[in-house]
C-alpha cells in the first residue's frame, strides 16, 4: 500500500506544474512548434561567417529565411536556433549546404566538421560550393511565394544525373575522400537570371557549374564542364545525357543511356606496373534527327558511333590530365590498384605519390548505336552479337 | 428450541449418515425443487418406498416410464420386499442402464444433484439411485468466438459429458484417459484431465493433475477460477493456458501432446502448457494451403509488432526525434497538428482511452446495436474529432492501425494482454521517448523469456531451445511433410509427425 501511495504521489507530480507533463528527457518539443530547416547556407562575413536558412512550418506554409553572423559558423546556427515566432528550429532535416565560394576556400572544413559533430544534422547532406555569387543571394533569390528554395535544390539534385551534368555529393563521400586522398570533389552551381514564367516562382533559378576540387589543407579548384563529364565517367556516376553529333547530312542527337566503365591496371611481363587501362562501352539511342543524314547507312552509323567514342574518350582524358596536373588522386586510381592488385603492385603503392604523375593511362571507348528509331529498327545489318536474345543465349551455353 | 416430548428426533444429516427419507427431507429442506413421493412396490400398499429426485435435473418422463411403471408392476416386483427389491432394483428389473447402491446420505444427496433419482428403502437405511438426466441442455452447435472458415464445426457445450464425447469421437484412442475431479466446495463442478496414456509427458499430466487437485474454490463456475489455479504465474497478464471452444482444434493440441481439461458448465476446453507461439495459431492453419497459413502466421507477428509498438513510436518521434521522420511527412503532421490544441501525448492517450472505450462498448451491448456503436464510433466521432481539431488526422491512423492489428490475434486474453503493454509502452514513450520504448520492449521481453508453463519456456521455441525449432512457430510445413514434435513437450514417441 505504501508503494502504491509512492507511485500515485509520484505521477501526480507530473500534474503539478513542476514538470512539463510526463515527459522527462530535455529534447522536447511540440510538432507543431517546429520550424522546419532544409536548406543551410554559409559564407564568409568579415572575420566571421554569415549563416542563412530558409524554413517552413508545414506543407502547405510560405517559406521563411532567416539569417545570422557569428564569429563561426557553429555559433551563427547556434544563435539562428532562437528563431523570432517562438518556433523551434530543427536542423535534423537539413537537404543540402549551400557553401560560398570563399567559404569553400578558407573554412570547408567547418562546415564539415560541423555536420559530422552536431548531433542533429545527417552526413547525407548535400554539399554545394556557390560560384559567382554568395550562397545568400542565391537562397533569396530561389525562394518564392510557393516555391521553396529546398524544393528547388531537390528539383535539380532528381534531375542533374538524368542530364549527366553532375552530382550532388554528401557530407560523408567529401569527407571520406579528404582522409581518404587529400582532396575531394564537390558540385557547383551558380545562380542564373530567368524570366519568371510564373508568380510563385524565385527570381533566379539554379544551374549546374561543374565540379571542383577541395584540398585538405584549404583550396579550391574548379573543373571545365569536359572534365567533369570524364570525372563522372571513371568514378561511374554517369546516368544519361544527350550529346550531339555531326554527321555528314545533319546532326544527329542521341541519348547516351549507359556506359561501362572499366578502369584496370596492366602489368608488364616482369610484374611491373605498365600502366592503367580504362575502357569505356558506351550504348546510346537515336533521339533526333536534323537534315538529311540516312542511318540506314551502315557506314553513317559507324561514323556516329566513332564520334560518340571520341566525345566521351577525350573526356575522360582531360579529367585524368587535370587530375595529374594538380597532383590529386580524385579519380580513386590508387584505391583501384589497391584493390584489383594489392600484391603485385605492392611497390607502386609504396611510392604512389611519385608514380601518380608519370603513371600512363590509356582510354579507350567503343560505343553502340542500338535504336533509330526509323521504319527498320534495329537496322538489319546490325552486328549479330548484339542482338539481346543472342547475348542470352551465348551467356546461358557458357555457363 | 422449544420441542415437545411428543417430536420425533431429528435426523442424523451427515455425509457418513444412514440414507433414509427423513433425512433425506432435511437435507435438502428449504429447497422447492427437491420432490418426494411414497410409491409402493408393486402395488402392494404395505410396502412403501420415497422416490426422491430435483426437479428439472431429472427427465420427468423418464422417471415415470423407467423407474416408477416398472416398480409398481405388481408382475414384475408383486409382494417382494426390503432388500430384495433392493437387489431387484440393482439387477435390472428397473429399465435405467447407471444405477448405483448408496448407504450413505452424502453420496445419495451427491446423486441427486448430478441428475438422479433416488429410491430410500427406510427398513434398509439405503438407496437405489438411478441416472434420469433432463436431456434440457444446449445442442452442439458452431463455435461462435473463433470462427471456422474451413474446418469442423462442432463447439464445445456446457455439458461434459458431450464435451468429452465430441473428444472421443476425434480421438479414437484407448489411451485417451479422461479422468475427472471434483472442485468447488460448494458447487461440486466436474473437472476432466484429457490425455493420451503413455504419449502425453507424464510430468506435465501430474502436474496438471496436482494442480487441479489443489484448486481451492467455492465452485469453478468461470473460466478464471481454474486459469488462474493452474498457470505458473498468475500475476502475469498474458495467457498461459490456451482455451479454445473448438474440439478440433482441442485434439489437435492433445495430439501435440498437450493435457487437456474440460469442466462441467463451461464451454471451454483448457490446454496446459501454453506457449506464446501457440496463441499465434489458428487451426484453419491446418486447413489452408501451407504457404498461404505461413504467410499468415508471419502476419500476425508483425501485429503484435504493430499493435504494441505502433502508438509507442509514434509518440516518441513525434515527441522527441522528430529527426526519424521523413521530411515530407513531418511537413504534413506539422501541418496536421498546427490546429490540435492537446499536445501528442495527450492527444494520443485520449485516442487510446475512446478506442478503447467504443470496443467495450460494441462488445457490451447487443449485437446489432454494438455494431452500431462500433460503426458510429469509427466513422462519425473519429471524422468529426479531426475535423474539430480535436486530434490530427495521423494520430487517428494510427491508433486505428494498432487497433486493427490487435484484432489480428487469435486469442482475445493475448489481444486484451497486448493492449495493456501497449498503453504502458505509451506512458514510457512520453516519459522518455524512444529510450522509454526501448525499455519497455526490453522489460517486457524480460518478463516474457522468465515465463515458463509447466516446465516449458513461454516463448519456447524462440528462447531456451538456443534459436532451434524456429521455423516451426513462425511457418507451417506441407503436411506430406514430417517434422519434429516440440521437443519441450517431452512426449512419449519424442519423433517426428505430420503434424
Amino acid at each position: 500500500m505504501k508503494r502504491l501511495i509512492f507511485v500515485v504521489l509520484a505521477l501526480s507530480l507530473c500534474l503539478t506544474g513542476c514538470s512539463s507533463g510526463l515527459t522527462i528527457l530535455s529534447n522536447y518539443r511540440r510538432i507543431e512548434n517546429i520550424e522546419l530547416v532544409r536548406t543551410v547556407t554559409a559564407d564568409i562575413s568579415g572575420e566571421g561567417v554569415n549563416v542563412a536558412v530558409c524554413g517552413t512550418a508545414g506543407e502547405e506554409s510560405v517559406a521563411r529565411m532567416y539569417e545570422k553572423t557569428g564569429s563561426s559558423l557553429g555559433v551563427a546556427l547556434g544563435e539562428l536556433i532562437l528563431l523570432p515566432l517562438g518556433r523551434d528550429a530543427i536542423l535534423s532535416h537539413t537537404e543540402n549546404m549551400l557553401i560560398g565560394e570563399d567559404m569553400a576556400r578558407e573554412r570547408l572544413n567547418e562546415c564539415l566538421d560541423y555536420i559530422e559533430r552536431f548531433s542533429e544534422m545527417r552526413l547525407d547532406t548535400g554539399l554545394l560550393i556557390v560560384r559567382d555569387g554568395t550562397a545568400r543571394d542565391l537562397l533569396k533569390g530561389l525562394t518564392g511565394e510557393d516555391t521553396p528554395a529546398p524544393d528547388v535544390i531537390a528539383g535539380l539534385a532528381r534531375n542533374i544525373s538524368k542530364t549527366g551534368e553532375g552530382y550532388f555529393f554528401t557530407c560523408r563521400e567529401i569527407a571520406s575522400s579528404l582522409a581518404d586522398n587529400g582532396c575531394a570533389l564537390m558540385q557547383c552551381v551558380r545562380a542564373q537570371e530567368e524570366e519568371k514564367l510564373f508568380e510563385a516562382r524565385g527570381e533566379l533559378n539554379i544551374v549546374p557549374a561543374g565540379f571542383a576540387v577541395v584540398r585538405e589543407e584549404g583550396g579550391v579548384e574548379f573543373l571545365s564542364d569536359q572534365e567533369t563529364l570524364g570525372t563522372m565517367l571513371i568514378l561511374q556516376k554517369y546516368k544519361s545525357r544527350n550529346v550531339d553529333l555531326s554527321l555528314p547530312g545533319g546532326v544527329v542527337t542521341v541519348s547516351v543511356d549507359s556506359v561501362e566503365t572499366k578502369v584496370e591496371p596492366v602489368f608488364k611481363k616482369d610484374g611491373s606496373l605498365e600502366r592503367m587501362s580504362v575502357r569505356l562501352a558506351l550504348e546510346a539511342n537515336v533521339i533526333c534527327l536534323k537534315g538529311e543524314a540516312d542511318l540506314e547507312d551502315k557506314a553513317l552509323r559507324e561514323a556516329a558511333e566513332m564520334e560518340l567514342s571520341r566525345i566521351f574518350r577525350e573526356a575522360a582524358e582531360s579529367a585524368i590530365r587535370r587530375s595529374r596536373e594538380l597532383g590529386l588522386d580524385y579519380l580513386d586510381l590508387e584505391s583501384i590498384l589497391e584493390r584489383q592488385a594489392p600484391l603485385k603492385a605492392e611497390e607502386t603503392l609504396r611510392n604512389w605519390e611519385q608514380v601518380f604523375p608519370i603513371l600512363p593511362v590509356e582510354v579507350e571507348a567503343e560505343s553502340t548505336l542500338q535504336r533509330t528509331y526509323d521504319i527498320v529498327d534495329p537496322p538489319q545489318d546490325a552486328k549479330e552479337d548484339q542482338k539481346p536474345w543472342e547475348k542470352m543465349i551465348r551467356s546461358l551455353k557458357g555457363s | 428450541m422449544y420441542r415437545t416430548k411428543k417430536d420425533p428426533p431429528a435426523p442424523e444429516t451427515g455425509e457418513d449418515a444412514p440414507v433414509t427419507a427423513a433425512a433425506m427431507e432435511a437435507v435438502f429442506a428449504g429447497c422447492y425443487d427437491f420432490e418426494t413421493r411414497t410409491l409402493h412396490i408393486g402395488g402392494d400398499t404395505k410396502n412403501p418406498v420415497t422416490l426422491c429426485f430435483i426437479d428439472g435435473l431429472v427427465s420427468g418422463s423418464d422417471v415415470a416410464e423407467q423407474v416408477i411403471k416398472p416398480l409398481t408392476d405388481p408382475e414384475r416386483f408383486g409382494s417382494i420386499r426390503g432388500a430384495e427389491a433392493v437387489s431387484m432394483a440393482l439387477g435390472g428389473s428397473v429399465y435405467v442402464y447407471t444405477a448405483k447402491h448408496r448407504e450413505k446420505l452424502g453420496e445419495a444427496a451427491g446423486d441427486l444433484l448430478n441428475g438422479f433419482c433416488a429410491l430410500i428403502f427406510d427398513a434398509e437405511r439405503a438407496a437405489v439411485t438411478f441416472e434420469v438426466k433432463s436431456q434440457q441442455r444446449r445442442g452442439v452447435e458452431a463455435p461462435k468466438e473463433e470462427k471456422v472458415v474451413k474446418g469442423a464445426k462442432d463447439a464445445f457445450v456446457e455439458t461434459m459429458k458431450i464435451n468429452s464425447t465430441l473428444v472421443r469421437r476425434k480421438l479414437r484412442n484407448p489411451h485417451l484417459k479422461i479422468k475427472e475431479f471434483t472442485l468447488g466446495k460448494r458447487a461440486e463442478t466436474s473437472v476432466t484431465l484429457v490425455y493420451i496414456d503413455g504419449f502425453t509427458n507424464p510430468q506435465i499430466v501430474e502436474e496438471a493433475a496436482k494442480r487441479v487437485g489443489r484448486i481451492d474454490v467455492e465452485g469453478a463456475l468461470t473460466s478464471a477460477a481454474i486459469e488462474e489455479n493452474i498457470v505458473d504465474n498468475y500475476r502475469s497478464p498474458f495467457p498461459q493456458v490456451i482455451s479454445t471452444e473448438r474440439s478440433d482444434k482441442f485434439c489437435m493440441n492433445i495430439l501435440e501432446g498437450r493435457v487437456g481439461l474440460l469442466v462441467d458448465g463451461l464451454p471451454l476446453g483448457f490446454l496446459v502448457p501454453g506457449t506464446f507461439s501457440q496463441f499465434m495459431k489458428v487451426p484453419e492453419d491446418h486447413s489452408g494451403h501451407f504457404i498461404v497459413a505461413s504467410a499468415l502466421t508471419l502476419l500476425r507477428y508483425i501485429s503484435v509488432a504493430l499493435t504494441l509498438l505502433a502508438p509507442a513510436f509514434y509518440v516518441a518521434v513525434a515527441m522527441y526525434h522528430q529527426e526519424m521522420i521523413p521530411t515530407r511527412l513531418l511537413q504534413s503532421m506539422i501541418e496536421a497538428h498546427a490546429s490540435v490544441p492537446f499536445s501528442t501525448a495527450v492527444e494520443v492517450i485520449l485516442m487510446l482511452l475512446a478506442f478503447e472505450l467504443l470496443q467495450e462498448a460494441g462488445i457490451r451491448l447487443p449485437s446489432p446495436i454494438g455494431e452500431t456503436v462500433s460503426i458510429i464510433g469509427a466513422l462519425i466521432v473519429g471524422q468529426s474529432a479531426v475535423e474539430a481539431s480535436v486530434v490530427s488526422p495521423v494520430v487517428v491512423v494510427v491508433i486505428a492501425l494498432a487497433g486493427i492489428a490487435g484484432y489480428t490475434m487469435p486469442n482475445q486474453d493475448m489481444g486484451s494482454a497486448l493492449r495493456l503493454c501497449r498503453f504502458l509502452l505509451v506512458l514510457a514513450a512520453i516519459a522518455l521517448g524512444m529510450f522509454g520504448v526501448a525499455m519497455g520492449c526490453a522489460l517486457l521481453v524480460y518478463h516474457l523469456s522468465s515465463l515458463e508453463s509447466y516446465g516449458v519456456p513461454y516463448m519456447s521455441p524462440f528462447a531456451g531451445s538456443e534459436g532451434q525449432h524456429l521455423s516451426r512457430a513462425l511457418l507451417r510445413r506441407s503436411m506430406t511433410v514430417k517434422r519434429d514434435r516440440e521437443p519441450e513437450l517431452g512426449t512419449g514417441d519424442g519423433g517426428e509427425a505430420k503434424l
